[in-house]
């Protein structure tokens, strides 16, 4: 599903050249959970961000689907992710002025999906990740854990094949956590391809594989005996 | 995902209530000041266009050539006769002399309504040249029999109430009896004829034999000429052909006329000849621009200032698959739905303004004119405009943001950019302020000067009356008696008109001391006895006054005509010949007054004489003293009552005829107060919104700033030394322009103020005080709070 190949990306500053990421390779197949692990500031985000196809490599190579997406347009990179990719984020990022239900919606509006055929799949949704009850409320009416759960919902909401999950449990306490994992588990095993960065060594034992990131390079690749969902 | 964008419009404005309103009520003003001019000006453009022969009516002029030109808007008496009779280029010819504040009567003892009203003569052509219809009339009859009248339905139930007006007499004047012959639909606002009562043109006889007697003498500024042509007509060909006129009927007169026909469509806007000065409109339609730019600034700076915080809906919405133009469309949609909130509230801020706007430029704007279909067209250009020009620039910057950095909550001020832009739009908005500021200030320095100054004649404590047209002189005399024996009184004359009076000014020709010719100048006529200067405190700077006699054999003239004779000093004037008013007045010079401003600052001191025709005498002038005025006044009133029983009494002071003069400029300075109060109300707005959100923004570092040492005075200067340095700039570049529009606009004036550089220093200085009253409530309250507070909650 992915191929991303000699990847660099460096940011520049008027005086300072960083460089966030150093000759990655890196395969991901269909269907697999990868967690991508290292200290603050070797480049996890950086690396889930291109992955994400919401920044361009500065070089290398990045085939998505069999496809070269790292030197797209916004625009076509827009495109592209509509659909495929679902985020997942440490600080959920679900916009304050909309409700659950009206969260769990945008992605599917900007699918130009129609209305009924919106709701059925935002209804489905909702019940699937037991927050259906809640689907008037707005974000800050709701625990951290229930938000999480709205964003994953807005994750797999258009089928995405892909769900790049940026520290989920990151804002959770243990039990909230657990039970973020166990979703994203779930959604793994019924097919979908989960990349997550994480700091936790408990979250990363859910993956098929981990990557260890340090200063840009990727230092170890490990597979992994994944947990059980509900452990 | 239209609902979308205006879900979240909504909501956003929910939460930030005080941006809200600021942006809202800074556009409702900016959109009710719009709409207002608009319909002033659209009232304006529409002046006399409702006539089904527009294309084809003209109006004759006259360019009376002497050493300069001058423009009148009348003929002479003769002229319309002639036209009509001599050519074939007209198929209707009309005279029209009016007349304001005529005393109308009832005829009998049922109706003993008097009051006063403008009227006009008309021939009946008139109402075939113009579209003014009859909805009813006496059958037969027609305004071409004397002492009949065409009246409208507001006059004929303002003096008949209930009672059918048709064959009503009414008297005029108190001289002839008036038979009402038909009803005229009340006449359009937009119409330059507005009196409510046509009398048939014959009747004139009784009132005015110059008029009647088709003289070609001279001009009665009163006396219109209307015509409709013949289709196709060469309009420069009948001017040239009208020369002929003027070599048969004025050969020998220095005074050249040359008679011009004015499209009806050109009559509103010439000013040459009492029509409006149509840069007004312009610069009214800038000035609405202007204030509508300056609230769409404020939203345009507010709006980026927080882009910042919009950062994370937007990082999730581009993550989400929303694309740039779907955020800049959001954006175009928020601005559109605080447009249209701005427009409702400017909608009724205009129908709350609307009396207190017609009052002050005279129009009859309702909620219908509101209802019109352009005003519909006007708000939905602004709501389309407005949402385009303010949403844009703020939808571009949302657009541009990184998502990566957004959603990491690492988004700076800097990277929403922008500051430089709000910058550009914040000295924007200060140099429309200071152009407003110092167009006001320059406008009331020029009223003040022109009020204020010595115009060489008393205008302090001296009461005007009006006195019925051709009285007797005895009985004139007798009441002047009557009223100078009046304790409160100091002195009396009787005249045509005061000095500085503005109005009846009777321009004449001249011939000084039996030379060949007549002056190639003319010369004002101040008919009047001999109390004039000592009434008015005119100096005599050689010779006397003049006698008193039943014939005009001595005048006293102004320095200025010793001047224009190219005389060396007035001395040389006294006892010298003039022949004056077309050899009607001969009489010599018994004596040189100074000069004096006899008509607004506008205009150059013109020659003057001041001669005793009794039968010119149109108004009493009373210097009183200022004791017991109320009583004087009352005794006043009580003397000229007796001797004018049936007339009705009116009097008014010279100081406020005198500042009457500059009611266009009266009516300007209002104008740019109000203008420049909302424009500098409206960016105040806007910086209290800016500056709200800057504290906000800062208060971390005004937290550490108090801890390290700073005080009140401190924080104030960090946050409030950029505004001043904007308002530097813009004075900067708005002194130069201000500057010279102002001294232009005072160029139309011969005598005007200067602009003094204190005008530019206090303009500045005041909108800097204005900005830092503006910011320092926000400034104060961050200044003041706790420190530990702000640290904390970081």
């Amino acid at each position: 599903m992915i191929q991303i190949k000699n990847l660099k990306k460096s940011f520049r500053t008027e005086e300072v050249e960083t460089l966030a990421l150093n000759n990655v390779n890196l395969t991901v197949e269909e269907g697999e959970f990868v967690a991508i692990m290292g200290p603050s500031g070797c480049g996890k985000s950086t690396l889930l961000n291109i992955l994400g196809m919401l920044d361009n490599p500065t070089e290398g190579s990045y085939h998505f689907g069999g496809e070269e997406v790292g030197k797209l347009r916004e625009n076509q990179r827009t495109r592209i992710r509509k659909g495929n990719l679902g985020f997942v984020f440490q600080s959920f990022n679900l916009i304050d002025e909309l409700t659950v239900f009206e969260n769990v919606e945008l992605p599917l509006i900007y699918l130009n999906m129609k209305k009924s055929e919106r709701e059925q799949k935002v209804n489905a949704v909702l019940e699937r990740m037991k927050i259906a009850h809640r689907e008037k409320h707005f974000p800050q009416q709701l625990s951290g854990g229930q938000q999480q759960r709205v964003a994953i919902a807005r994750a797999v909401v258009t089928n995405a094949k892909l769900i790049l999950a940026d520290e989920p449990t990151g804002n959770l306490d243990s039990k909230n956590g657990i039970e973020v994992m166990n979703l994203l588990t779930e959604l793994n095993q019924e097919g979908t391809t989960i990349i997550m960065v994480t700091h936790s060594d408990r979250d990363s034992h859910y993956a098929h594989r981990i990557i260890n990131l340090f200063d840009g390079q990727i230092v170890t690749e490990s597979q992994n005996k994944p947990f059980e969902v509900n452990a | 995902m239209f609902k979308t964008h205006l879900l979240i419009a909504w909501r956003n404005l929910r939460k930030k209530r005080v941006f809200a309103l600021i942006n809202i009520l800074g556009l409702a003003l900016g959109f009710a000041c719009g709409i207002l001019i608009f319909l002033f000006v659209n009232h304006h453009l529409q002046f006399d266009n409702f006539h089904n022969n527009e294309d084809r009516i003209y109006r004759v002029v006259t360019e009376e050539r002497r050493d300069d030109v001058e423009y009148e808007s009348a003929v002479p008496p003769g002229f319309a006769k002639a036209f009509q009779s001599d050519y074939d280029f007209a198929e209707e010819v009309a005279s029209y002399y009016y007349r304001e504040d005529w005393q109308i009567d009832g005829a009998d003892e049922k109706n003993s309504k008097r009051f006063r009203e403008d009227i006009a003569f008309s021939e009946s052509s008139f109402f075939r040249i113009f579209d003014f219809p009859l909805v009813d009339q006496l059958s037969g009859r027609t305004l071409e029999e004397p002492n009949t009248a065409y009246i409208t339905q507001s006059f004929a139930t303002k003096m008949f109430g209930e009672q059918n007006p048709l064959g009503q007499n009414f008297i005029l004047e108190n001289q002839e009896t008036i038979e009402v012959i038909g009803i005229l639909k009340d006449l359009p606002a937009n119409s330059m004829i507005s009196t409510p009562i046509f009398i048939s043109y014959p009747s004139i006889k009784a009132y005015d034999d110059f008029i009647y007697s088709g003289s070609w003498g001279g001009i009665n500024g009163s006396l219109r000429c209307f015509t409709l042509l013949h289709p196709n007509q060469d309009i420069a060909h009948i001017e040239q052909t009208l020369i002929e006129l003027v070599n048969k009927h004025r050969p020998r007169s220095k005074n050249v006329h040359r008679y011009k026909l004015q499209a009806l469509s050109d009559i509103h806007f010439d000013n040459r000849y009492d029509g409006i000065n149509v840069s007004l409109l312009w610069i009214f339609g800038l000035v609405g621009i202007f204030l509508i730019g300056v609230a769409c600034i404020n939203f345009i700076n507010i709006s980026t200032a927080q882009a910042f915080t919009r950062s994370k809906e937007i990082g999730i919405k581009k993550v989400l698959g929303s694309n740039k133009k779907h955020l800049f469309w959001q954006f175009i949609s928020e601005t559109f739905i605080i447009s249209l909130f701005g427009m409702l509230v400017g909608l009724f801020i205009t129908l709350l303004v609307l009396p207190s706007f017609n009052s002050l430029f005279e129009l009859d704007l309702s909620l219908q004119s509101l209802l019109d279909i352009k005003v519909a067209g006007l708000v939905l250009t602004l709501l389309t405009f407005v949402s385009l020009f303010a949403g844009s620039y703020p939808g571009i910057l949302l657009a541009r943001i990184l998502p990566t950095l957004a959603l990491k909550g690492k988004l700076t001020q800097r990277d929403a950019g922008g500051q430089f832009t709000r910058k550009i739009l914040v000295t924007a908005q200060f140099v429309i302020s200071i152009l407003l500021i110092v167009g006001t200030v320059v406008i009331g320095k020029q009223i003040n000067y022109a009020v204020n100054a010595d115009l060489g004649f008393d205008k302090d404590a001296i009461v005007m009356l009006s006195v019925p047209e051709d009285i007797e002189h005895i009985k004139l005399e007798g009441l002047k008696e009557r009223i100078f024996q009046l304790p409160g009184v100091e002195n009396v004359t009787a005249c045509l008109a005061s000095p500085g009076a503005g109005y009846n000014n009777w321009g004449t020709s001249l011939r000084y001391n039996n030379r060949p010719e007549y002056e190639e100048f003319s010369i004002s006529a101040k008919m009047a006895d001999d109390d004039y200067i000592s009434t008015f405190d005119l100096q005599l700077v050689a010779g006397r006054n003049f006698r008193m006699s039943d014939s005009i054999t001595e005048v006293v003239v102004n320095e200025k005509l010793a001047q224009k004779l190219g005389l060396g000093s007035p001395e040389e004037l006294i006892g010298k010949q003039l022949e004056l008013n077309g050899g009607f007045i001969k009489a010599t010079v018994s004596g040189v007054i100074a000069n004096f401003h006899d008509q607004n600052f506008h205009l150059d001191i013109s020659p003057v004489f001041i001669a005793p025709q009794t039968n010119a005498f149109h108004e009493i002038a009373v210097k009183i003293n200022d004791q017991n005025v109320k009583s004087t006044l009352n005794e006043i009133e009580q003397k000229w009552r007796q001797v004018f029983p049936k007339f009705i009494y009116e009097f008014s002071f010279l100081d406020e005829r005198v500042q009457d003069q500059y009611e266009e400029e009266q009516r300007l300075l209002s104008l740019s107060k109000l203008f420049s109060g909302l424009a500098i109300f409206i960016s105040c707005l806007g910086l209290y919104g800016l500056i709200s959100f800057f504290v906000a923004q800062r208060t971390k570092e005004v937290g550490i700033r108090k801890v390290l040492g700073s005080g009140v005075s401190g924080i104030l200067i960090l946050f409030a030394k950029d505004f001043c340095k904007l308002i530097l700039i813009a004075g900067a570049i708005a002194t130069p322009i201000a500057w010279f529009f102002m001294k232009r606009w005072l160029e139309n004036y011969t005598y005007h103020t200067e602009i003094s550089w204190w005008v530019f220093v206090m303009s500045i200085s005041g909108l800097l005080l204005i900005t830092l009253i503006t910011i320092s409530y926000q400034t104060i309250k961050a200044a003041t709070a706790n420190p530990t507070k702000s640290l904390r909650s970081e």
